[in-house]
């Protein structure tokens, strides 16, 4: 028996039914079903992960808790992941336990943050994490499960539970799962990964609190489609277009950061850089100062020189995260703002131990993208 | 798994560990003492911490002695603003704006 995995539960059950009763009466469950996290099953997970159950991987000190691997791969299990997906999970909850990352408020705040996770390497194709089709949608087990292992982190190791320490106003159906990868071969674009420092073949999960994707549906040109992009970005209403929160207010509004996704077909970009669609958005990220006032971010009456006074909602060109993915039928984009200013979060990019450090889990990667599977057989 | 359906679960759960910090003892009187504020930087906290030291000045003729505004209602005092407070102050009082 593993050692360190902390308290242990004694259940017992005579159909797969009543075991998954049992999680929703110890309270585990994120309002669906769970897989039981057998002691067996965990550490089915500990032999890929090959790191300590005990060992703390990150602490959240507001809440008073400690994270260690072991209940993370409680976690995955439940959420329904395969042991080989457990290595991303891990570098995810590593992420979202950094500093940088202050779990505290995307975790609690009314502003219902969901935590994107974009991931990116050799290990999107071999796990079969879904870079394509439905991109934010279901249907895939390893987006639909790494995604969910993260809110039930959430809940269970950092106690965001929702009327508890999770002040949810409204959130979004991303806080249930919200997992994507990078296209990385559907494109020429840089991948987000190297953009943030890792080698190509390094595999990388970035964690960010965010909003729900807002799909942007203009095609034509590269610039018809950026012009329509920056304008939804520059929607009144966002955590984006908004104040207060933070200390410094040097810069009124709040300075978070953005991701756009964009899917169709790489062709399309062909004399376009991430860096080129980063200069040509960032100068038309803004509002008049005008239509904040209008909208009650800033507060005042509309004066002589408002209509044509523009405050600039992302401070950096830096601070636009760009990643190819999605159907490649049509230039769709999505855009989504952080839950917050980057001082109150800021996201992060790590890596994930991959290939395994367990020789003897190499024996089993999937390489068949996991899809839902309709037969029981 | 064992026998007759009986399995062993981890516990996906975490327990807060136990306060490393004890509370201070309370103020049992205000009057005269040197109050810090901690403003959360969300709106209208500035705006309550100075209506309320003013009422405490002219009522208990209360000082204040330092004011911090945390760069972000979402991050915790710095340690070494508290340890300055700890100092400077008998009280302190923390407004959450909004």
């Amino acid at each position: 028996m593993t050692s360190g995995l902390g308290s242990l539960v004694q259940a017992q059950w005579n159909d797969p039914v009543e075991a998954v009763e049992q999680c929703y009466a110890l309270g585990w469950t994120d309002g669906l079903p769970v897989v039981p996290p057998t002691i067996e099953r965990v550490e089915e997970f500990l032999a890929v992960g090959n790191r300590p159950a005990d060992e703390v991987i990150g602490e959240l000190p507001e809440r008073r808790r400690e994270v260690t691997v072991g209940k993370v791969a409680a976690n995955a299990v439940m959420a329904g992941c395969k042991p080989e997906y457990f290595p991303v999970v891990l570098g995810t909850a590593e992420a979202m336990l950094d500093p940088a990352f202050n779990l505290i408020g995307p975790s609690s705040s009314l502003g219902g943050a969901g935590i994107l996770v974009i991931v990116n390497g050799p290990v999107v194709p071999a796990l079969g994490v879904n870079s394509r089709n439905n991109l934010f949608g279901p249907g895939n087990r390893a987006n639909s499960t790494i995604g969910r292992a993260v809110r039930l982190i959430l809940m269970n190791t950092c106690a965001a539970i929702p009327g508890l320490f999770d002040r949810t106003i409204l959130g979004h159906p991303g806080k249930f799962s919200y997992c994507i990868a990078e296209n990385e071969g559907g494109t020429h674009w840089t991948p987000h990964h190297v953009e943030r420092g890792f080698k190509r073949e390094d595999s990388a999960v970035t964690v960010f609190a965010c909003e729900g994707p807002r799909q942007v549906r203009a095609s034509n040109t590269p610039e018809t489609m950026l012009y329509s992009t920056a304008d939804t970005i520059s929607n009144l209403g966002t955590s984006m277009a908004s104040v207060g929160s933070v200390g410094d207010t040097s810069e009124v509004l709040r300075q978070g950061e953005v991701a756009v996704v964009f899917a169709g077909t790489s062709d399309v970009w062909e004399d376009w850089t991430k860096d080129d669609i980063r200069r040509y958005l960032h100068p038309r990220l803004k509002r008049s100062m005008a239509d904040l006032k209008r909208g009650g971010a800033l507060e005042g009456e509309i004066s002589d020189g408002d209509e044509d006074e523009y405050l600039q909602l992302i401070l950096s060109p830096d601070d636009i995260m760009i990643v190819f993915a999605g159907g490649a039928e049509s230039s769709h984009m999505a855009v989504i703002p952080s839950w917050g200013p980057k001082v109150s979060s800021t996201s992060v990019t790590r890596r994930v131990q991959w290939p395994r450090p367990s020789p003897d889990c190499l024996n089993r990667p999937s390489t068949i993208p996991e899809t839902t599977k309709r037969s029981t057989t | 798994m064992t026998k007759n359906g009986a399995y062993e679960l981890v516990d996906p759960t975490t327990q807060p560990l136990v306060a490393s910090f004890s509370v201070a003892p309370r103020l049992l009187d205000i009057r005269g003492k040197r109050i810090g504020l901690i403003d959360d930087s969300k709106t209208n906290a500035k705006e309550l911490l100075e209506d309320l030291a003013s009422i405490l000045e002219d009522r208990f003729e209360t000082s204040v002695a330092m004011y911090h505004r945390k760069p972000s209602a979402s991050k915790p005092a710095d340690p070494q603003v508290v340890e300055q407070l700890a100092k400077e102050c008998d009280g302190a009082i923390v407004a959450v704006g909004d």
